[in-house]
């Protein structure tokens, strides 16, 4: 599904030029539920960004689902994101003034369903996060578990293959995170999806079917101690 | 495409505050803008001539105003005369001001029986012909002037000190007719203490437009070498000859016009650049979610768009409103300029508030669309 070869990212900040990741290889295959673990500055929210398509690498290719986004323009790579991406943020970034509905329904907006098609594929949606209750309430009238719960629903309502997750229970209690934590390994285990998550916490990577770690824009073995050894 | 309008409308109504406040910017400027437009269009229908223009006025040369305009009444009988002339009328014209005026009355002194003859447009939609006929101090007001004045059939109305019953309502198409009150000229001659036998001036009906400035030149060449010369225009051409400081302060107004077109423009400018500050983020995430440029660009230009129409309609239809509810008169020199806001005006305002709020938005939309995705999400 997902595959990276010698991913280089570098940008100049001031007179420096910073280079989060450097050389990078990965293989991500279909279906499965990948959580990239390391400390702040490591290159992991870069990876992260690269992989989804709204940044691209300075030098490597980046082949996701057969193409190389890599080379893609960014009107091509625009297209791509509303077609094989689904992007969860970790401070969820729902429209405020619009409903649960609403939300979910961004994506489709630009699609050429009609209004009774998008109806039908975001109750789905909501449906699967299980906030069909939910669905005329605003942001600010959900709980933080649910407004990430409304954020997945509109990360797959166009059924992407693909969904990345950047720290997506950073801002939730336990308990909260423990349900999204499930709902992210059923999306993989029983829909299929393709999950990219970066996160701090050791307990929600020990959901994912893999933890990789990264340090100074390198990515390390599985078991980090074994790798700087 | 709809789907993104419905998303900016809804933007817009669940920023209410914002909205409101901005509508109601915008509706400052088109109120003016239309009051000015409206200004500018009724002063061209009064002073520019056109084809259907068949009305000459014959005043006294070197008058200043109605009140010095003195000519004798007999003159009437070798105007009609003259080849080219349709129809003669002798009016006394008693003003309240002789200069500019924005509440300007004015009786029209015409004989008995030729008022009908002469404008035969005229129509009566209030009131009695008969009562006009019967009473010597009958007097058939201008629908503008009465509803100005708030007059009916039946009512006393006094001015300039004369005293008149209100005898009926007319309506024509011509403007000048609904803004003064017309009485028998006898009544006026002798209330306004000018003496009978003497008018302020003629109106004369040529057979054609073409017919205007020959008719004019034979008037004022027969009465060159008389006691009383005269000078004879066509009646828009007389109206802009007297009213030219009117006509001045008018044009002024354009700049206002201008003024308001301009703070539209920066307001909307201003409350969407405003907007795509505060939605950074939002804008970002969009475009995470895979929003093309051009779908930002137009959920940005729509809201301007659409602050700008709502806006306009507003302040337009307000400006219409307004003007038609309070039917503003300019006078000068017994003449009026009836200030008639026209639906056609505050279109045009509203679509000009519309094209103002997307042109507002471009700068903001292209700002919206340059910043890196990663750069705003961080921001």
């Amino acid at each position: 599904m997902i595959s990276c070869k010698s991913i280089s990212k570098s940008y100049r900040k001031g007179a420096n030029v910073v280079t989060p990741l450097e050389n990078l290889n990965l293989e991500v295959p279909r279906g499965e539920f990948l959580a990239l673990m390391g400390p702040s500055g490591s290159g992991k929210t870069t990876l992260l960004n690269l992989i989804s398509g709204i940044d691209t690498p300075s030098s490597g290719t980046l082949v996701i689902d057969g193409q190389n986004i890599a080379d893609f323009s960014r009107k091509q790579l625009t297209k791509w994101r509303s077609q094989k991406v689904g992007y969860i943020f970790q401070l969820y970034h729902l429209i405020p003034v619009l409903t649960a509905f609403e939300n979910v329904e961004l994506p489709l907006l630009i699609t050429s369903l009609s209004r009774a098609e998008r109806r039908a594929k975001v109750e789905e949606a909501l449906d699967l996060v299980g906030l069909m209750d939910r669905s005329h309430h605003t942001p600010a009238e959900l709980s933080g578990g649910q407004e990430q719960r409304v954020a997945i629903a509109r990360a797959l309502v166009a059924d992407p293959p693909l969904l990345v997750a950047d720290e997506p229970t950073g801002d939730l209690d336990r308990e909260s995170a423990n349900s999204i934590l499930s709902l992210l390994q059923s999306l993989s285990g029983e829909c299929g999806k393709t999950i990219v998550m970066v996160t701090h916490d050791a307990r929600a990577a020990a959901a994912a079917h893999r933890t990789l770690h990264l340090e100074k824009g390198v990515l390390l073995s599985e078991d980090p101690n074994l790798a700087r050894a | 495409m709809t789907a993104l309008l419905s998303l900016a409308l809804k933007q817009l109504l669940r920023h209410r505050l914002r909205t409101v406040l901005t509508v109601l910017g915008v509706a400052s400027g088109m109120f003016l803008f239309t009051s000015v437009e409206t200004l500018q269009s009724s002063l061209g229908a009064a002073t520019e001539e056109t084809a259907a223009d068949t009305t000459l006025v014959v005043y006294r040369e070197n008058r200043f105003c109605p009140a010095t305009s003195r000519l004798p009444e007999h003159y009437q009988d070798e105007i009609r005369r003259m080849p080219g002339v349709r129809e003669v009328i002798p009016i006394q014209i008693i003003v309240n001001n002789c200069g500019a005026s924005l509440d300007v009355i004015t009786f029209r002194g015409v004989p008995e029986g030729m008022l009908r003859k002469f404008a035969p447009e005229i129509e009566i939609i209030a009131g009695d012909d008969a009562e006009w006929t019967r009473r010597d101090d009958g007097a058939l007001l201008g629908e503008q002037f009465a509803k100005r004045r708030g007059l009916k059939p039946g009512d006393k109305f006094d001015a300039v000190g004369i005293t008149v019953h209100v005898a009926g309502i007319i309506r024509s198409p011509f403007a000048q007719d609904n803004n003064v009150a017309y009485v028998k000229l006898p009544f006026l001659q002798q209330a306004s203490r000018t003496g009978l036998g003497v008018v302020t001036q003629f109106n004369v009906r040529v057979h054609r437009s073409a017919d205007l400035k020959p008719v004019a030149a034979a008037i004022d060449a027969r009465f060159k070498s008389d006691q009383l010369p005269t000078n004879t225009k066509p009646e828009k051409a007389f109206f802009a000859e007297t009213a030219g400081q009117l006509i001045e302060l008018i044009g002024f107004t354009r700049w206002l016009g201008i003024g308001a077109v301009i703070a539209v423009v920066a307001l909307v400018a201003n409350a969407i650049l405003l907007m795509v500050r505060s939605r950074v983020k939002e804008n970002a995430v969009l475009r995470t979610l895979g929003y093309p440029a051009r779908a930002i660009m137009f959920l940005v230009v729509s809201e301007g768009g659409l602050l700008g129409l709502a806006g306009g309609v507003f302040g337009a239809g307000l400006a219409w409103g307004f003007l038609r509810w309070q039917s503003f008169t300019m006078g000068s020199e017994g003449h009026t300029l009836a200030i008639l806001p026209e639906i056609s005006t505050a279109i045009f305002a509203s679509v000009a508030a519309l094209v103002l709020g997307v042109i507002a938005s471009i700068h903001p939309a292209l700002v919206a669309i340059r910043q890196p995705i990663v750069k705003s999400l961080r921001s």
